[in-house]
């Protein structure tokens, strides 16, 4: 095993590693732009540049194999020099659009040029202009001046999802990030060259001016739009969620998602989100008191025999929340009905990357608590459904015509006639939770944001319950 | 209306397939074979090739783009090349481009109103001990005067 | 002198095969097929024969890279891609003598096992193209090529920095004619991966003389360093521009005066760029105590590179000179790394305004500043071969910079 000394602190390691991943286990980050951990190195910013004891010229870290004795120093007057230098090059045509660029408070221009220059412009010329703010895929933005040809996209789009659709055009100080004519880069990781994009050459056309990042606040959480359930980070400001990120995890999604789990914080805010318990009153259901729809849901269970209830739990809700509505059901008021539901399959979202047919983020979870699905003729005559059922369940209850159904649900569908009662619940982004995936991965998440209108989460819906059902006592 | 080759050259196209262990390195000569054939590299020969040899058009594109000698309009029957670089200029050739631009009432770049001629400035052609020279089509026409430049373009069709 | 590269370049139509076997065409080869193809190597490493291209790297040398007991093919790679300015010497073999390279290439191939050639012609050299293509078609048909080896042409299409072996690869492989970050050396893994050797042009031409004569003969020419004979492409204000061949060693004073034939009009030499624009200019003091060998031009704080020399008299202005040679670099730069690619552009804007007479004081050492930035820290020499003029000019004929900023215009009437 190789022994390299980095800016005087020793470390052994494994044979092959480069010097800048050599640092890493030291904890010393050599700034780059082109490096990236998941692609090909290309070797063309040079900002990774470093001075190795014995070589007159300075050595790129990002490629250069560390050998046994090696002594490197990454911040030589030599090594921060060709930093500054490379910075200066880079800002020779560099558009200075900060004010108006959404990458301002992420861009690692901008923070390299704090942290490792600070010197003034020497141009006196002319920069080189090229096309700006084209939308060149229907969530990717593209500003070509502001590029730095890393060709971190274009290796992403080569390596990662294969389908080629960026080039650079042209040579020399022309040379430009491109798509094709009239092609469009929309393949479904296309947010992902955003992320990797180290400035605001591309950006998201979704976020484009919506918030400057400096104001988000950053919730580590799990994505729910499939059962892969990526790793996020949930960015937003009092109140309201901006987007979702991909927050880096080797055993699940390293460091990738996809558009549209990434999107899929809309659904949040979206106009068919449940705000309010609602009730049937004369033939239409009108918004109620929390202490209104509670006391009804009450009534309508005491009114049937335990038997006559089935609960049907949701593979989309938080583990915490299936489980407390599984508890109180199960235990107090003794339903033996006691079944799981979800989206069905989608084949055709599935992918070799990330995407699972699975849309539902916790089947593993709740199958765990209960692996009944709905007979194919039910026959209780209460029904409580958390999420939401498949349509195939959802004709078979109707046609059982019920006593009532009782839905308590983040959105709802206003064309959807078959509630009495609609009992709002917070989404995943709004409690803390847990999801298990389909590799068995059991992951938790925080609370990003305080339930939007009068929602609250399952957990809280069945403590409620439970209040007027005594003697329910919740545990743990 | 769409690319394709003629049937030679298809023929051709597939020879050339053969002489490499991976489809793309066929791909500057299959591009020559289109500029032959239309004169320069239509938008529909880009998805053309990209099929034929099974990349995508910005592949394709990017490597069009990367090389000075494929054109992507069409321009004048005769393309004249004049070398601006240093050596040439040693030699006086200053007053060729100059004399062509006058003499065909064209810029750099452009193409005379009557198709035949397209002007463009060009680096280093390996002539410089020949200057003042132009490269027009496949041709270096070297030791240029008045007269000879003359000469040549009148004998052009 | 000996004659090893251009002795058939008087006689009329050499470049058919006819003629060129009637003067000494693939005469090597019986010999060469009785030899074992390391011996092969072996006889061109102790001949001192050094890569003609530009780089200087001995040829024997670089072919004992080649791995020994490879199962991948094993790729030879012709470099006809000529594009430096000044440079014209590959050209005159490739009209005058195409059955010389042909047999130089047949000799490679079979020294390091390569079954499959490719011969990469820059795309503005058609009508050579052409007259090589027929040459190697009466070969083939006369059966001296293709009968254990595949020789392809492929041509460019114009980029200069397809002429750096490692961007050639990649032009050939259907990319974008970048330069690869080395190591693997193409030796080891180049075309499709594979080991693959580069050689020029010149270089392969040299090696018919080697094995028909052998290596002491070809050792016996030339410098300690620099062995047997050279094309020198001298071109500017001379007044017999024209490819020479020359023994290495022969100074430059001796080569202007008896074969360029001196300066037009007898004015007076102010500059020499000894091997090709990439090279550090020479002041005329230097050329004159300066020989054409790669030591030499080493010793002389230049390099002799392809051996395109440009002579530049005191009419020149060298700011435009070098203005010149800015434009050059910044319009072939592939663009892949930061110190080139915005490098390039910013000093052609610099020189440009100076040119034009909008120079600022400071401009120079800008310059200088710039091309320190460049130099060593990219990924190929590309950079290098701008900011070595830079330096040289800017350095050597400081006071024609300073008088063209203070003046607002060109001191020298050209």
């Amino acid at each position: 095993m190789p022994k390299v000394t980095i800016d005087g602190k020793i470390t052994e390691v494994e044979e092959g590693i480069t010097i800048l991943e050599a640092a890493k286990c030291l904890g010393i980050i050599i700034p780059h732009f082109c490096y990236h951990p998941a692609l090909t190195i290309a070797g063309n910013c040079r900002m990774c540049s470093v001075e190795v004891e014995g070589q007159a010229k300075p050595v790129i870290s990002c490629r250069e194999p560390v050998k046994d004795g090696m002594v490197v120093k990454t911040n030589s007057p030599m090594a921060v020099s060709v930093r500054k230098s490379v910075l200066e090059f880079i800002l020779i045509n560099h558009p200075i659009d900060c004010p108006v660029c959404d990458q301002s408070g992420e861009c690692k221009l901008q923070d390299y040029y704090f942290s490792h220059s600070l010197e003034p412009s020497r141009l006196g010329d002319e920069k080189v202009h090229k096309m700006k703010a084209v939308q060149i895929g229907p969530n990717v933005m593209l500003d070509a001046e502001r590029c730095v040809e890393c060709t971190r996209c274009v290796r992403f789009c080569q390596e990662i999802t294969k389908t080629n659709e960026l080039t650079i055009k042209e040579r020399s100080d022309h040379s430009e990030i491109s798509i094709y004519n009239d092609r469009e880069l929309k393949n479904p990781y296309s947010l992902c060259a955003v992320d990797l994009c180290p400035v605001g050459a591309l950006t998201s056309s979704d976020f484009r001016f919506k918030k400057r990042v400096w104001f988000l606040t950053s919730t580590p959480s799990v994505c729910n739009h499939c059962a892969t359930a990526c790793n996020i980070f949930i960015d937003h400001n009092d109140g309201i969620v901006y987007r979702y990120r991909p927050r880096e995890n080797n055993d699940v999604n390293g460091p990738w998602m996809c558009d549209e789990g990434r999107l899929s914080y809309n659904r949040i805010n979206a106009p068919d989100r449940a705000l309010f318990p609602l009730a049937l009153k004369d033939g239409d259901l009108a918004r109620v008191s929390w202490d209104e729809a509670l006391l009804k849901v009450s009534d309508l269970m005491g009114s049937v025999n335990s038997d006559e209830i089935a609960v049907i739990l949701s593979a989309r809700a938080t583990l915490e929340e299936s489980e407390a509505f599984a508890q109180f059901f199960r235990d107090k008021v003794k339903t033996p009905n006691i079944y799981w539901s979800g989206l069905d399959s989608d084949p055709k979202f599935a992918d070799k990357i990330l995407r699972d047919a699975d849309r539902n983020p916790n089947v593993k979870g709740v199958a765990s608590i209960t692996d009944k699905r709905l007979d194919e003729k039910p026959a209780a005559r209460v029904y409580i459904i958390l999420d939401g059922v498949t349509d195939i369940e959802l004709m078979q209850i109707v046609s059982s015509r019920p006593k009532a159904i009782v839905l308590v649900a983040s959105h709802y569908d206003s064309h959807q006639h078959y509630p009495e009662i609609v009992l709002p619940k917070a989404t995943f982004a709004e409690q803390p939770g847990t999801f298990i995936n389909s590799g068995g991965m059991k992951q938790g998440f925080k609370k990003a944001i305080e339930p939007l209108g009068e929602s609250l989460s399952g957990v809280d819906i069945a403590v409620r319950l439970a209040k007027l059902f005594p003697p329910f006592v919740r545990e743990g | 209306m769409g690319f394709i080759f003629t049937k030679e050259r298809r023929l051709e196209a597939e020879d050339i397939l053969k002489r490499y262990p991976a489809k793309r390195a066929a791909l500057l000569p299959v591009l020559w074979l289109v500029q032959d054939q239309e004169g320069y590299v239509s938008d529909d020969a880009v998805k053309f090739v990209a099929e034929f040899l099974e990349i995508t058009p910005a592949d394709v594109w990017g490597v069009v783009t990367f090389y000075t000698m494929f054109g992507r309009k069409q321009i004048g029957r005769h393309h004249i090349q004049v070398c601006t670089n240093l050596c040439c200029r040693l030699k006086g050739a200053d007053w060729l481009l100059e004399y062509l631009r006058k003499k065909l009432g064209v810029n750099a770049g452009e193409t005379t109103p009557d198709g035949k001629f397209h002007l463009s400035t060009v680096e280093c052609l390996g002539s410089c001990g020949t200057a003042p020279m132009m490269q027009i089509d496949n041709d270096y026409h070297e030791n240029l005067n008045v007269e000879k430049v003359d000469r040549v373009l009148e004998d052009l069709k | 002198m000996k004659k090893i590269l251009t002795k058939n370049f008087e006689i009329p139509e050499s470049h058919a095969l006819k003629v060129a076997r009637a003067n000494g065409a693939y005469a090597s080869l019986d010999k060469l097929f009785k030899m074992k193809p390391e011996d092969v190597t072996a006889e061109v490493k102790k001949s001192g024969l050094r890569g003609r291209g530009g780089a200087g790297f001995p040829t024997g040398t670089k072919w004992g890279f080649i791995p020994k007991n490879t199962d991948k093919p094993v790729y030879l790679v012709v470099n006809s891609d000529e594009s430096e300015p000044g440079t014209f010497k590959d050209r005159a073999i490739l009209e005058k003598d195409p059955h010389l390279l042909i047999e130089g290439i047949i000799i490679a191939a079979y020294a390091i096992g390569s079954k499959t050639v490719y011969v990469y012609f820059r795309g503005e050299y058609y009508r050579q193209w052409e007259r090589f293509f027929k040459a190697l078609r009466e070969a083939e048909e006369a059966g001296l090529a293709g009968k254990d080896i595949n020789i392809y042409t492929h041509r460019g299409a114009g980029a200069y920095i397809c002429g750096e072996e490692t961007a050639l690869l990649n032009s050939i492989e259907g990319y974008r004619g970048l330069p690869r970050i080395r190591p693997p050396f193409p030796a080891v893994a180049g075309l499709f991966g594979c080991p693959t050797i580069v050689n020029n042009v010149e270089t392969l031409a040299s090696l018919p003389f080697i094995i028909n004569e052998g290596a002491a003969a070809y050792a016996a020419i030339g410098t300690e360093k620099s062995k047997g004979t050279k094309l020198i492409s001298v071109c500017g204000h001379v007044n017999k521009p024209g490819v020479y061949e020359i023994e290495l060693g022969l100074p430059i004073a001796k080569f202007l005066a008896e074969y360029a034939g001196g300066t037009l009009e007898e004015r007076a030499l102010k500059a020499v760029i000894p091997g090709g624009s990439s090279v550090p200019v020479m002041t005329a003091s230097e050329a004159l105590k300066t020989c054409l060998s790669y030591e030499g031009c080493e010793c002389a704080g230049t390099m002799l590179g392809s051996g395109g020399m440009i002579v530049i008299d005191e009419s020149a202005c060298v700011v435009r000179c070098l203005a010149d040679i800015a434009k050059f670099y910044h319009h072939e730069s592939c663009g892949q790394c930061t110190p080139c690619r915005e490098g390039c552009g910013w000093i052609k804007k610099i020189c440009d305004r100076i040119e034009a007479g909008s120079g600022r004081d400071g401009d120079p050492e800008l310059l200088l500043s710039i091309a320190d930035n460049m130099m060593g820290k990219t990924i190929c020499v590309f950079a290098d071969a701008l900011a070595m003029p830079v330096r040289s000019f800017v350095t050597k004929f400081r006071e024609d910079f300073e008088k063209h900023i203070r003046s607002g215009k060109c001191p020298s009437p050209l």
